[in-house]
């Protein structure tokens, strides 16, 4: 059954992206049976089905990978601080509901083109260098991964709306397995959440650096002129979701009523800072005088 | 028919607007983003309400905040921070008002004159501005800046440094001072208490030292528009165009559209000259294009948008230099920690300065706690401890520069943001013809192809980057003579916030947009009027007042050459922004 058949460096690609270890790994999400194609009926029938049961497996893994990121601007208290070699008593990211605002911006807000998100989804696709790790999902059988790889690419090519939170978790996974080849397997549904924090500073010093493989690689399944359009604009993601991420920790996103546009608590952000201990002003007495006794100058 | 369009009313627009609505003309401004015409209704001085650049009431969007913002491609790590909406980026601006220096102007024979960007002057001389400068300064209005808390630290580190207090407007040499600021200084009970019951207008006046400037300002509470202590364009020079009839004799109040993201201006030729007839716009809200024709249109949406407009409307680009030649003073960051309490970030976001021509200058800035987490996470250098990015320089700072963030950022604000002291250094940045705004291969979006971004950061001239070299140390000697007991670098990646000059005038044909009265080369009647017009980066002071005085300038220049009027700044008396007549009128019109 040919059809089945996923390479070897396909499999590959999916475990480093995280997908097949979140849907099938471990702590997966995905039952086999949903991706066993009956014997007798045409592959096909199953697909929407496995489409269906995937999308929250993506969203789930999205989610996850966000808290990796979201831990890394921010480290509090939680188990994704302690995995990455930063554990806290101090609040962090995580209460201050970053990886929430990271997800609402991303998905809803950035105003990133399809005709962007769909190829750079597609480039990813490529196979990286492969490593003897031990791939989660090991006991799959080739009709279950022909599945799950089919559903994967069919969501990609036909959902209306990528949420930007995939490709941009699948990146950090990547770039992950690119660090450390065995974060493939282990806790969490993320092989970037899996990292230490050194780990992570070098996934991003991958991804941020002038001769990024990682970017060269995506660059050269873009025409021109949007070749270095891609390369740059990854460049830009590698700074922003590092600035983003610790802008948003340290706001008062996750404690702000939009009905009332008042705070419901104490912003995580504010209680670390020791900014404005009584709630917000109308003003502070700091009012010391004129410099030189000076209030107006001329020439 | 107008007589005149103005697209955009930012820090620019609104000034040729209200000069000519004070003339008698029928003007009209086209603003593409909101008008926060209530602001206690619409607003915050949250920092993520106000300031996400894709959520916030200041963002570069549509009215609507449910809908996106506007994407724009940025080709490399960098932040280019666009507001649309009434006043642009002068609603979240510090109201800094320090004059271009001498320097960078025609005719300047000062011993220093080659030190600066020579190839790329003013067409014209410091002393042909002075009254226009004089004029902003009267209207805004401009003050010396009072001093907090922190201005006390920057200044204590200033007078280690072996500098002289500039106490004049005009730079001549490497000093410090307050800011000349265009901030209504503190009166009553403003800066001198924090019981709210005792900080409403009248009690209180001006600044009242909220530390609030970039989420917008919108005090002391109950005060009329035009009253309110920081003199945003929609706090001033906006007020007046709306109500030019009732303080300027045969003065006519402008109409001002907003939601109104004007997507093409249209040309004829007339007499073999290529010439503006009007505009077409396209409503936000609706999709309903509307189309005005003028006998002046002048660009004042930005040194990103007026480019991008310039080549969606197919108009002629003969030396090639429409988008080129931006400069954004090639900003960095340095922070320093104390063991005092430093007022960060109490007042007026700066309040003090240091200028260094021919190198730039540095300002200290109060920032709350998540704008302070974006400043130490934006660089170039990689993240401190971990890599450097193929930088990391290193120097009287702590350590190679780079990101200060995660734990180390955790740990370094416990001690509380009041024992922080940051200083903006301002690099005197060269003109450059890589640096630029093109058409981005992306999709276009509802207004057209969008504009791209493009700074090469990392091979800026060598007077660029000795100039932020030699200001980034200047910036942590500083430090620590205020008596930091540590101080960080952080190299930042282009954070493109003082923009000037990407549709640049010029004393030459051969690399400027404009000509030396900032009516575009290519096509008659059509003007500039906002930043992007500016020749250079001004030596490194902030831009506002001199793109304002410019602004005035080419008012006048309109004024004399297009509807036979005489200029009116030096034989006139300018109107103060404050006047009451216009908080009067504001009230009438509930505004």
């Amino acid at each position: 059954m040919p059809d089945s058949t996923v390479p070897v460096g396909r499999r590959a690609f999916l475990a480093r992206l995280g997908l097949l270890g979140a849907a099938v790994g471990v702590g997966g999400l995905l039952p086999r049976s949903a991706l066993t194609p009956p014997a007798a009926a045409a592959q096909n029938d199953l697909l929407p089905d496995a489409v269906g049961l995937l999308r929250p497996v993506l969203a789930e893994l999205a989610r996850d990978t966000l808290n990796g990121l979201s831990v890394f601007a921010l480290p509090g208290p939680d188990a994704y601080s302690a995995a990455q070699g930063t554990p806290g008593d101090t609040p962090g990211a995580l209460e201050a509901g970053t990886t929430d605002f990271l997800l609402d911006a991303l998905d809803n807000f950035v105003p990133f083109p399809d005709e962007l998100a769909r190829p750079v989804g597609a480039a990813l696709a490529t196979g990286l260098a492969d490593s003897a790790v031990p791939l989660p999902g090991a006991d799959l059988l080739p009709g279950q991964l022909g599945t799950l790889d089919r559903a994967f690419s069919a969501l990609l090519e036909n959902d209306a709306t990528i949420p930007l939170s995939f490709p941009i978790a699948g990146m950090l996974n990547l770039l992950a397995t690119q660090v450390n080849p065995l974060a493939v397997n282990g806790a969490f549904l993320s092989p970037f959440a899996r990292l230490s924090y050194a780990e992570k500073a070098r996934a991003f010093e991958l991804l941020e650096g002038p001769d990024s493989d990682l970017v060269a690689t995506l660059d050269v399944h873009f025409p021109e002129p949007l070749k270095h359009s891609v390369s740059g604009l990854l460049k830009f993601v590698g700074g922003a979701l590092i600035e983003f991420a610790s802008f948003g920790s340290y706001t008062e996103y996750a404690v702000f009523d939009a009905e009332t546009r008042q705070l419901t608590a104490r912003p995580v952000g504010w209680r670390l800072t020791g900014y404005q201990p009584e709630g917000p002003v109308e003003g502070w007495d700091d009012f010391i005088g004129y410099y030189q006794g000076r209030t107006e100058v001329r020439d | 028919m107008r007589d005149v369009i103005v697209i955009g009313a930012g820090g620019g627009g609104p000034v040729v607007a209200k000069e000519l609505a004070a003339q008698g003309l029928d003007v009209l401004v086209l603003e593409a983003g909101p008008r926060h015409a209530d602001p206690r209704a619409q607003w915050t001085s949250f920092e993520n309400d106000a300031n996400n650049p894709l959520t916030g009431y200041f963002r570069l969007g549509p009215t609507d905040r449910s809908k996106p913002a506007w994407f724009r491609e940025w080709s490399q790590n960098s932040f280019v921070w666009q507001l649309s909406g009434v006043g642009g980026t002068t609603q979240h601006f510090y109201g800094n008002y320090p004059r271009a220096y001498p320097g960078v102007f025609s005719g300047y024979e000062g011993p220093d004159r080659n030190e600066y960007d020579i190839e790329h002057r003013f067409p014209f001389s410091y002393a042909e501005m002075v009254p226009y400068f004089e004029w902003v300064e009267a209207t805004a209005p401009v003050m010396t800046a009072a001093m907090g808390t922190k201005e006390a630290v920057f200044f204590r580190g200033c007078e280690t440094l072996g500098l002289p207090v500039q106490t004049t407007k005009t730079t001549t040499g490497p000093s410090y001072r307050p800011q000349e600021n265009a901030i209504l200084q503190p009166g009553g009970n403003a800066g001198r208490t924090t019981d709210r019951d005792l900080l409403a207008y009248p009690q209180a006046t001006g600044c009242t030292f909220c530390g609030y400037c970039f989420q917008g300002c919108m005090r002391p509470v109950g005060a009329p528009r035009n009253q309110f202590a920081k003199r945003s364009t929609d706090n001033s020079y906006v007020p007046m165009a709306l109500t030019a009839d009732v303080w300027a004799p045969g003065g006519r109040p402008v109409d001002l559209v907003t939601d109104a993201f004007v997507t093409r201006i249209h040309t004829e030729r007339r007499g073999g000259a290529l010439t503006a007839t009007g505009v077409t716009w396209r409503d936000n809200a609706s999709g309903a294009e509307h189309r005005e024709d003028a006998r002046v249109v002048v660009m004042a949406g930005g040194c990103t948008e007026n480019p991008r407009l310039w080549f969606n409307s197919g108009l002629p680009n003969p030396n090639d230099w429409v988008g080129r030649g931006y400069t954004d003073h090639f900003f960095d960051w340095v922070i320093g920690a104390f063991d005092d309490d430093t007022g960060n970030p109490k007042g007026v976001g700066s309040s003090a300065r240091l200028d260094f021509p021919p190198y730039g200058g540095l300002e200290n800035v109060g920032l709350p706690p998540a704008l302070n987490a974006f400043s130490t996470t934006l660089s170039d250098s990689g993240i401190r401890g971990q890599y450097t990015n193929g930088r990391g320089p290193t120097g009287p700072w702590d350590g190679p520069a780079g990101r200060v963030m995660g734990p180390e950022l955790k740990e370094l604000v416990a001690g509380g943001l009041d024992r922080l002291l940051s200083v903006l250094v301002i690099t005197d940045d060269d003109v450059e013809r890589d640096n630029r705004v093109t058409l981005s291969a992306l999709p276009a979006d509802e207004n057209g192809p969008i504009p791209k971004i493009s700074f090469r950061h990392r091979a800026r001239t060598a007077r660029t980057t000795r100039n932020r070299e030699f200001m980034a140390r200047k910036a942590a000697e500083l430090l620590r003579g205020a008596g930091a007991r540590k101080v960080y670098r952080i190299d930042w990646a282009p954070l493109i916030l003082h923009v000037q000059s990407s549709m640049r005038m010029g004393e030459s044909e051969r690399n400027s947009v404009l000509d030396a009265n900032a009516e575009s080369r290519a096509v008659r009647r059509l003007f500039i009027a906002d930043n992007s017009a500016l020749p250079n980066a001004l030596g490194g002071p902030n831009p506002t007042l001199t793109t304002q005085a410019l602004a005035t300038r080419t008012a006048e220049k309109i004024f004399q050459r297009y509807f036979g009027g005489d200029p009116w700044v030096a034989t006139g008396a300018p109107v103060v922004s404050t006047d009451p007549r216009i908080s009067v009128r504001l009230g009438e019109l509930g505004l």
